[in-house]
């Protein structure tokens, strides 16, 4: 993927000021970046990513509007500053020495000017406003001219320091070069993206917490993963299923299903582009679904597809599942797959509203609210609300709509008969997603959600496999430190102690809260040990912030302002399995035998 | 074909025979074990792992669902080594070796018996858990570094990773995780998959298969490449990983046979942890660098640095002699990082970097902490209690405390006087006579104790109570609850150089273009 701009989606081009413009790139259109300029989307189409084009256009005396690549050795001289125009060239004297004073040479010419000199006035600048507005309407070859002018008519660009001259000219050229580079949108310059404006909406989350939760929820491409069941014949266990709480507005479970390889659609013309023996296949597995699940064509249509498909031709894809939108002329109709019907490698996102709130997933081509068949979220994503998960028999969509028979049924209208196939389809998606997810087994947990975390946990925990994984990200540390404080070892200690005198009677898979005993009422519980304390282990805290250098030529320094803001934390852990009755642990780390119990502290 | 899926990737339900488990003994004490019910051992229990926390024969840990509280066993750890030392002298590589010698095997393992105490929880091998427990060869990436590289990288399954310097393997397993999205087809079969248009995916020819994910990884030691070999086998990653001891200064990263490194490895991303990035650079290219360009480059590690030195003066003409072949993906963008510790490092990447025509250059530094999380107990009930602070919690307490104190200053200084009075008394009396001798001492008794009664209590008293105290409070919710860093603070593990370059665009590729879109 991202070998080169395709059509229809959505691309980030970053301009000379530095922002970052999304769009989404269709062809026979014009594009715009304000005052820029604008060119026609098919100059852009079909070219690679990461490429600096240069806009020259009816100002600049052309026809039409061009775009002009600037290579690379271009855009290094301009960002090192005049004295490392060609970056082949070898340098020889390391710039020695500070800013302080001017070093001059044996033969009295300046080498490095100091800023003793320097005089704070604007007036130095001969141009007058309009008269820069003047030469940007007569057009100058891309910006450029006008940034020479401008320092032409600087009177003391001589006295400048060649750093100083080297942050005017830049600062010049952002403002007036006609430039933009072509980005691809994929998770990480989508969360620059939307940090800088509306922060607040996911949570702050900067892209080293991104990686974090990806690392720590283990989470990873698991198509060939086997789903198993567990001992008790119901639960199953594994298969690369994770459990996704996302008050994000979709940006966690980005990153989460690029990283198993499920964000991005297939790139269905790759290869007829690439032309090469191995074009690569990115993104969609080769695992086939395993049609136990109610699908909605017959078999028969089914085992014609198969053949169907080993006769196709080169140009198709062979994995791709389903191919209701676009359809292309000479494919066979494709076996249907439902919705959300995965079995491995997915994410099931608990939502607490009706529908979940996975805008951003707009971005890489995949509308909630209108799912595409041929996205692989389309599978592979589950939504459940909480709701549905906490008590399905209250959802509406958990009750089996009435089957009517063949025979009724064909003397139905059409739009009727599309209707009642709709609905039974619609029961099938949710009713399978409730029963998979609440059988559980699940390999980890991440949550990012403004909701109390003990009540999530509370509920989900029991969820996970042994040795799965605990991830909760929060802006601010206070909730995931009183999360850490109902995980703490003194409190596990005392609910070991407490079940030691009242074991309760459900077992260690149940959502193990002991019932009211002996006076201890259920509230106090409760209000204690809002979580089971065991069911958990190492959990730890941790935050993590990637500080940004500045790399010129002896001008390295780190960069002098970034964002504030939250700082962003991370909970993790690992769901293990405690057994049953006493456990005594042995150690010395105090130097005297502890007991598992409350932490018994004895006299120093 | 039979291979079972790694345990890294799938570790299935539960801890299986020879493969990789974790003991987790404490947060960041973890002991990494493969798993084997072999009976070749010193212990009459088979193999066995002796912890801080008791003694841990594999048959208790074997078959147990992964994440499972495991209970000590009683292990006679004493005996072993005089019965058994003529069969150690004969081959001295421990209790870690995998294959079974014949001659020693004992028919059955005795059953452990469960020891009153100690326990560890057996977790599933993942790049997280094997970073906290490898065994070091090398500095090692630790896990906020490279999630953070892997995340900036935009390393995705499917996608090949070049990693030279492979070092202790932290990255190379976890650059495994990113890249992983399958195994070959035909394996699918052995994974125990209900697999039900298998005949579909065989009729495809081989070219025709999906792109797999992989990661090439070179490293110059040859002891450490073998033994990251080793492990990599162990894990069941080797699939995936490939493991090349080489120089990649001098030889590039071409796979093959030695005279013909022809075969690309095709990467789309790499990771260069080396002492000197810029002079492995110029081997990853699109097309052969021109000689001033190499120039500058290598000009640029001028250092005096030993090492570097060799590697300069051979790799003149190396370009040339060879055909050119560049290890890297034409198709798409190429993501660069460089590990290095020390600033002039990145200053000659950078500078070797923008020579070679990479953009979006740009270097951070990852700095992670970890919080501890723990309630502090201040006030004076804390007295003589471990884990708290006992002085005052607030100014009342405070004051009470110092009323406490001076309240018995008095009663003792006046149980002093009343003492001393006594005296006089006893001596006055001595001297008029002995009539009034039983009547005074009964006063002075009588005083002394109404004076005690009313005495705010002693240290001792005060110790006795806050340890009775102790029973009947929940320590666990008491106090404040606070955050702060963890004693261990990395302030700088290195700087990360982060560079793309893009793929190559001639003047035919913009015809190209140009006309497919009008």
């Amino acid at each position: 993927m991202h070998s080169h701009l395709r059509p229809n989606t959505h691309i980030a081009l970053r301009l000379p000021s530095g922002i970052l413009k999304i769009l989404e790139i269709i062809p026979n259109t014009n594009i715009s970046i304000g005052k820029y300029g604008t060119f026609p989307a098919n100059l852009l189409l079909g070219r690679p990513y990461y490429l600096t084009f240069e806009i020259s256009d009816k100002e600049d005396g052309k026809s039409k509007p061009e775009l002009r690549v600037v290579p690379a050795a271009e855009l290094h001289a301009e960002a090192l500053g005049n004295d490392h125009a060609t970056p082949a060239e070898s340098r020889d004297e390391p710039p020695d020495g500070g800013v302080e004073f001017d070093i001059v040479g044996e033969d009295g010419e300046v080498i490095m000017r100091s800023n003793r000199l320097t005089v704070d006035d604007p007036s130095r600048q001969t141009l007058s406003m309009d008269e820069i507005e003047e030469l940007k309407k007569a057009g100058a070859g891309s910006g450029k001219e006008i940034i020479a002018k401008i320092m032409a008519s600087h009177m003391a660009i001589d006295e400048k320091t060649s750093f100083s001259l080297a942050k005017y000219t830049l600062r010049k050229s952002r403002k007036y070069l006609k430039r933009f580079t072509a980005l691809p949108l994929d998770v990480g310059l989508l969360s620059e993206y939307v940090i800088e404006k509306e922060s607040y909406k996911i949570m702050e989350l900067r892209e080293e917490s991104l990686g974090l939760i990806g690392s720590w929820s283990n989470v990873h491409c698991a198509d060939a993963s086997r789903v198993l069941t567990a001992e008790d014949g119901i639960s199953q266990i594994g298969g690369g299923r994770w459990l996704v709480v996302d008050d994000t507005g979709g940006l966690v479970t980005a990153a989460l299903a690029e990283k198993m390889g499920i964000l991005y659609p297939l790139e269905e013309d790759e290869e007829e582009v690439s032309e090469a023996e191995d074009g690569p296949q990115y993104n969609e597995q080769g695992e086939q679904a395993p049609t136990a699940e109610a699908t909605a064509r017959p078999q028969s249509d089914a085992q014609q597809t198969s053949s169907d498909t080993i006769m196709a031709d080169a140009n198709q894809t062979p994995n791709s599942k389903s191919s209701d939108p676009p359809p292309r002329p000479r494919k066979p109709p494709r076996q249907h797959i439902p919705q959300m019907s995965k079995q491995t490698n997915t994410l099931t996102v608990l939502h607490s509203n009706n529908q979940p709130n996975l805008s951003l997933l707009k971005y890489f081509g995949f509308d909630t609210g209108n799912p595409v068949s041929s996205h692989p979220l389309y599978h592979h994503l589950k939504s459940i609300s909480w709701l549905q998960f906490m008590s399905p028999h209250d959802d509406p969509g958990y009750v089996e709509p009435e089957v009517v028979p063949d025979e009724v049924l064909a003397t139905m209208k059409s739009s009727r008969r599309g209707n009642y196939y709709k609905k039974r389809r619609r029961w099938e998606r949710t009713s399978r997603v409730i029963d998979e997810t609440r059988r559980g087994g699940f390999d980890g947990l991440i949550v990012a959600s403004a909701m109390e975390p003990t009540s999530i946990l509370k509920e989900c925990v029991p969820l996970l496999r042994g040795g799965g994984r605990v991830v909760v990200y929060s802006a601010n540390v206070e909730p995931l430190v009183e999360l850490s404080d109902y995980y703490s070892k003194e409190r596990r200690a005392a609910y070991v102690a407490r079940q030691e005198n009242f074991p309760p009677t459900n077992g260690k898979q149940a959502k193990a809260e002991p019932q009211e005993t002996n006076g201890v009422s259920a509230d106090d519980e409760e209000e204690d040990f809002p979580v089971n304390p065991t069911l958990l282990l190492a959990p730890s805290l941790q935050t993590a912030r990637a500080r940004q250098w500045q790399v010129l030529p002896g001008r390295t320094h780190p960069m002098m302002t970034s964002r504030g803001g939250a700082e962003g934390y991370l909970f993790t852990a690992t769901r293990v399995l405690p057994v049953e009755g006493k456990v005594e642990a042995r150690g010395t780390f105090r130097g005297k035998k502890r007991k598992t119990g409350p932490d018994t502290a004895v006299l120093a | 074909m039979s291979q079972r899926p790694s345990p890294f990737l799938d570790p299935g339900a539960h801890s299986a025979q020879n493969e990789l488990g974790i003991l987790q003994l404490r947060r960041d004490h973890l002991i990494p074990a493969v798993l084997s019910a072999n009976t070749d051992s010193d212990y009459a229990e088979g193999k066995v792992e002796n912890t801080r926390f008791g003694s841990f024969p594999h048959s208790t840990l074997l078959n147990q669902p992964w994440g499972t509280q495991i209970l000590a066993s009683v292990v006679d750890t004493g005996s072993r080594g005089k019965s058994k030392k003529r069969k150690r002298e004969r081959d001295d590589d421990g209790q870690e070796t995998p294959e079974p010698k014949k001659e020693v095997v004992k028919d059955e393992i005795v059953k452990a018996a469960t020891a009153t105490s100690g326990f560890v929880h057996l977790v599933p091998p993942t790049p997280e858990t094997w970073t906290l427990c490898l065994p070091h060869r090398t500095q090692v990436v630790y896990t906020p570094d490279y999630s953070y590289i892997l995340q900036r990288l935009r390393v995705r399954p499917g996608d090949h990773i070049v990693e030279a310097g492979a070092g202790s393997g932290s990255f190379t397993h976890a650059a495994a995780r990113a890249v992983f999205n399958g195994y070959q087809e035909g394996d699918n079969n052995a994974n125990g998959l209900l697999d039900t248009n298998g005949p579909e995916q065989a009729a495809y020819p081989k070219k025709r298969r999906r792109r797999m994910g992989k990661v090439y990884s070179y490293e110059f030691h040859a002891p450490r490449a073998t033994q990251l070999k080793a492990e990599i086998e162990e894990h069941g990653l080797s699939d995936i990983v490939t493991i090349t001891n080489r120089d990649v200064y001098e030889d590039g990263f071409c796979l093959g046979s030695q005279e013909e490194l022809n075969t690309s490895p095709d990467a789309d991303v790499i990771f260069l942890d080396l002492p000197a990035p810029w002079l492995a650079l110029k081997h990853l290219t699109r097309s052969p660098p021109s000689a001033a360009v190499v120039k500058s480059v290598t000009a640029s590690s001028d250092s005096p640095t030993p090492d570097n030195d060799p590697s300069l003066s051979t790799s003149q003409p190396q370009p040339t002699s060879k055909p050119f072949r560049s290890p890297l993906n034409p198709k798409k963008p190429i993501r660069i990082c460089t590990f290095s510790p020390c600033i002039e490092q990145v200053t000659k990447t950078v500078s070797a970097m923008r020579s070679l025509g990479w953009l979006e250059i740009g270097m951070a530094e990852v700095q992670s902490k970890r919080l501890e999380v723990r309630r502090e107990r201040i006030g004076l009930q804390e007295e003589g209690l471990r884990g708290a602070n006992p002085s005052a919690a607030t100014v009342a307490e405070a004051v009470q405390r110092l009323r406490d104190v001076e309240d018995r200053a008095k009663a003792f200084h006046g149980l002093q006087k009343e003492k001393q009075e006594e005296v006089f008394r006893k001596a006055e009396a001595k001297k008029k006579g002995l009539n009034l001798d039983a009547d005074g001492n009964v006063k002075a008794g009588k005083g002394g104790k109404k004076m005690i009664e009313g005495l705010p209590p002693s240290k001792q008293d005060r110790l006795d109570r806050a340890k009775r105290e102790l029973e009947n409070r929940n320590v666990y919710k008491e106090g404040r609850l606070v955050h702060r860093t963890e004693p261990e603070l990395k302030t700088h593990t290195s700087y990360l150089v982060f560079a793309v370059l893009p793929r190559e665009w001639t003047k035919e590729d913009e015809e190209r273009a140009r006309r497919g879109w009008g």
